[in-house]
């Protein structure tokens, strides 16, 4: 009786340490815990909710089921939507990548006016998207400086033809600051006597790049490519500046994100507006998970 | 028990008495519009996207201190939102949007349906309150469901600028048909006028091409609001004329001129004729004081036509004061009122018994009387996306006129389904 009772008491009290132990873990996260919850978890969930309604701007008007699915299934500017939005994705993220990347490994070399250098590349990302825009207005106008350095009256945003490729081009130049410090900090990580084997054996700079820098640099190209990928599936303000928020000339600015506002705010539809959130969501969720697959294995090996 | 049939005398006296007043102000033309000015009080707010630096805020303002004058009892917060509509909808959503403000004559339908907004006809019934001075097209647009929930604060249609030194360097003609226009274009082409740019700026939206659609007895939607008739040989040989214009270098968009619209493409030069309405006005007198131009009468082909934007004063369902509401919304689309909020013609009278007291915008008044507003129904945000989307397409080459009407049409009636 009595050992038992001890073991009970010994088991209580070491279970009553483990157990203080994880509360005042909790109590660490629990603020933390609660915001995300809060703020990006309990959203995700309601917006799913409101997505099987028709919902105005004053609530619930009535359940339609999966009906809003269906007909996002067949709405033709969605698929223009996300057409674009893909495109995009599919040209910025490599871009994006590339120009940080290069940008990283410039300001890495033991150059004069290093600081300086770095801080113009950096620029562009800390002004805020929508002034860099109003300004590539001005620039890119017909009667711009574009245009006269071109000799040519192209009025490049309300082409459809180079209105998406223009966006494109001005968010590559913008984000590429944000890449090149994430690469920056992964380059600088990398152990010096890996370069000084790769000099002893005389490989030159671009076989070092290629053989050591690069592959060396994984985990950071995995975190890159999923901001990117992120970021770009997510494009809209650049979008909305640009087109006066129509997604215009002849769809060709339309972001998923842009059409989503559009929904809500032209149309007041909230629950098809949700819809396209929660789709969205799920596209970004997938892309996430395959990435992960795809780069977690290799990791690994 | 005297005393209380006294006391029910006395109630059946006073209630007469008040019916007969009634009736009286109401015969006599001397409507109480509001309620009077002891009886109302309280805190209201007002909500706009006037912003109050601009001469459009001092206006407001200068309208409110002569409100607060009169009902000294009813205080009013102004705010300007920016941008206006996404605010107004947060503010919907959280039950606490302002007691009075401005509803755009294009938001209407969409804000009437979702129930944000207070019907007006009982108040209407109970102060007497007149809406014959009124130009009904502008009423009309605030009416959904056979219900009126605000009074127009003012408009601006459409009418027709032209740079009047460019005019006389080819010894031309006002035009008034669009053939007119057309031959007026070309001689101005030819005569390289204006330098650098073309005779004509058309923006390419609907919000400017329908008062084309309209002036060729064409429509998007029927009498009754029921069906699109877009598809139509009326709107087809508008857009043609529209759309062949820009094509043939006779106009150009906003955007070939490298403007942000066509009133800055006017103002600096790369157009000598444009349609807008009196909203450039005082744009041109504060950007470039010194281009002389006139405003004159739409072109007319089958018709005369054109499209009036207005704006309205509307009281939200969900205000806590709604006997102060109504009496600022009346002092604020009354005569007193709109005199003094358009007293610099940035906006047009709604009212006939407000007279407008500057110069320059005859044109424009008497265009109104053919003007019909920039207003379709409930779900039409998305149809406008698709048309506009469509229009550009076709300037482009990319899409015909027929598969443009047909997609329009397409959209059009799925949001009236």
């Amino acid at each position: 009786m009595a050992v038992a009772a001890g073991t009970r008491r010994q088991a209580k009290t070491l279970g009553g340490a483990k157990l203080r132990e994880a509360l005042v873990g909790y109590a660490f996260v629990i603020l933390p815990l609660g915001f995300f919850f809060l703020f990006f978890i309990f959203p995700i969930v309601y917006a799913f909710y409101i997505s099987r309604y028709e919902w105005g701007v004053l609530g619930k008007i009535e359940s339609v089921g999966f009906q809003n699915y269906r007909d996002l299934y067949h709405d033709d500017l969605f698929r223009k939507a996300l057409h674009n939005t893909l495109v995009y994705t599919a040209v910025v993220v490599p871009g994006q990548m590339a120009l940080g990347l290069l940008a990283a490994v410039v300001v890495n070399q033991k150059i004069r006016g290093r600081p300086f250098f770095r801080a113009a590349f950096y620029f562009p990302s800390l002004a805020s998207s929508a002034a860099i825009t109003a300004i590539f207005i001005y620039l890119l106008n017909a009667d711009g400086l574009v245009n006269k350095l071109l000799d040519r009256h192209q009025p490049f945003f309300a082409d459809s033809d180079t209105a998406l490729p223009s966006i494109m081009g001005l968010n590559v130049w913008t984000t590429s600051g944000t890449i090149m410090l994430f690469y920056l900090a992964a380059l600088q990580s990398i152990p010096t006597d890996v370069y000084e084997a790769a000099a002893i054996d005389a490989a030159g700079p671009w076989r070092t790049f290629r053989k050591i820098t690069f592959p060396l640099l994984k985990p950071a190209h995995f975190f890159v490519a999923v901001v990117s990928i992120i970021g770009c599936l997510k494009v809209f303000d650049q979008n909305y500046i640009v087109s006066g928020g129509t997604g215009g000339p002849n769809y060709s600015t339309l972001s998923v994100v842009l059409y989503m506002y559009r929904t809500a705010i032209s149309d007041l539809e909230w629950g098809y507006a949700a819809t396209i959130g929660v789709v969205l969501f799920l596209v970004i969720f997938v892309f996430t998970l395959v990435q992960r697959l795809l780069f977690g294995r290799a990791e690994v090996s | 028990m005297r005393r209380r049939v006294m006391r029910v005398g006395l109630v059946c006296l006073a209630l007469i008495v008040a019916a007969a007043a009634g009736v009286a102000s109401h015969g006599g033309g001397k409507a109480a519009a509001a309620p009077k000015a002891a009886e109302v009080s309280g805190n209201i707010t007002l909500a706009g996207w006037t912003s109050g630096g601009s001469t459009e805020g001092q206006l407001l303002k200068q309208t409110l201190a002569g409100f607060a004058k009169k009902y000294p009892k009813i205080k009013v917060t102004y705010t300007a939102l920016d941008p206006y509509q996404q605010n107004m909808l947060a503010k919907f959503a959280a039950r606490k949007p302002a007691d009075v403000f401005y509803v755009d004559s294009n938001d209407f339908p969409d804000w009437a349906k979702q129930g944000l907004l207070e019907p007006l006809d009982s108040y209407i019934a109970k102060y007497h309150f007149s809406t014959k001075p009124f130009f009904p097209r502008l009423l009309s647009a605030f009416k959904y469901q056979g219900k009126t929930y605000g009074f127009p604060k003012g408009f601006s249609p459409l009418s027709m600028e032209i740079n009047t030194a460019m005019l006389a360097k080819v010894n031309g003609k006002v035009p008034t048909t669009w053939a007119d226009l057309r031959l007026l274009a070309q001689r101005m082409k030819a005569a390289g006028v204006p330098a650098g740019g073309r005779p004509i700026c058309f923006q390419p939206e609907w919000a400017r091409l329908l008062a084309f659609v309209y002036e060729n007895k064409g429509a998007l939607l029927n009498a009754s609001k029921t069906r699109a008739v877009v598809n139509s040989p009326a709107v087809r040989e508008a857009v043609n004329f529209y759309v062949g214009m820009i094509n043939s270098g006779l106009a150009g968009t906003q955007q070939q001129l490298g403007a942000g619209w066509c009133g800055e493409a006017f103002g600096k030069e790369k157009a000598a004729i444009t349609f807008e309405g009196n909203w450039i006005m005082p744009f041109m007198a504060e950007q470039f004081p010194n281009v002389k131009y006139r405003v004159y009468r739409m072109v007319r082909n089958k018709q005369r036509a054109t499209l009036s934007f207005t704006v309205s004063y509307s009281i939200a369902k969900s205000s806590k004061n709604k006997a102060a509401a109504w009496t600022l919304l009346t002092y604020l689309t009354g005569k007193q009122g709109m005199a003094t909020w358009t007293s610099k013609g940035l906006e047009l009278p709604s009212r006939k018994d407000v007279k407008v007291r500057v110069g320059g915008r005859t044109a424009y008044l008497r265009d109104a009387a053919v003007g019909r507003p920039w207003q379709f129904a409930p779900g039409f945000s998305k149809v406008m996306t698709v048309a506009n989307n469509e229009l550009t397409a076709v300037i482009e080459g990319k899409q015909t006129v027929n598969g443009m009407l047909a997609k329009i049409q397409e959209a059009a009636n799925d949001a009236l389904r």
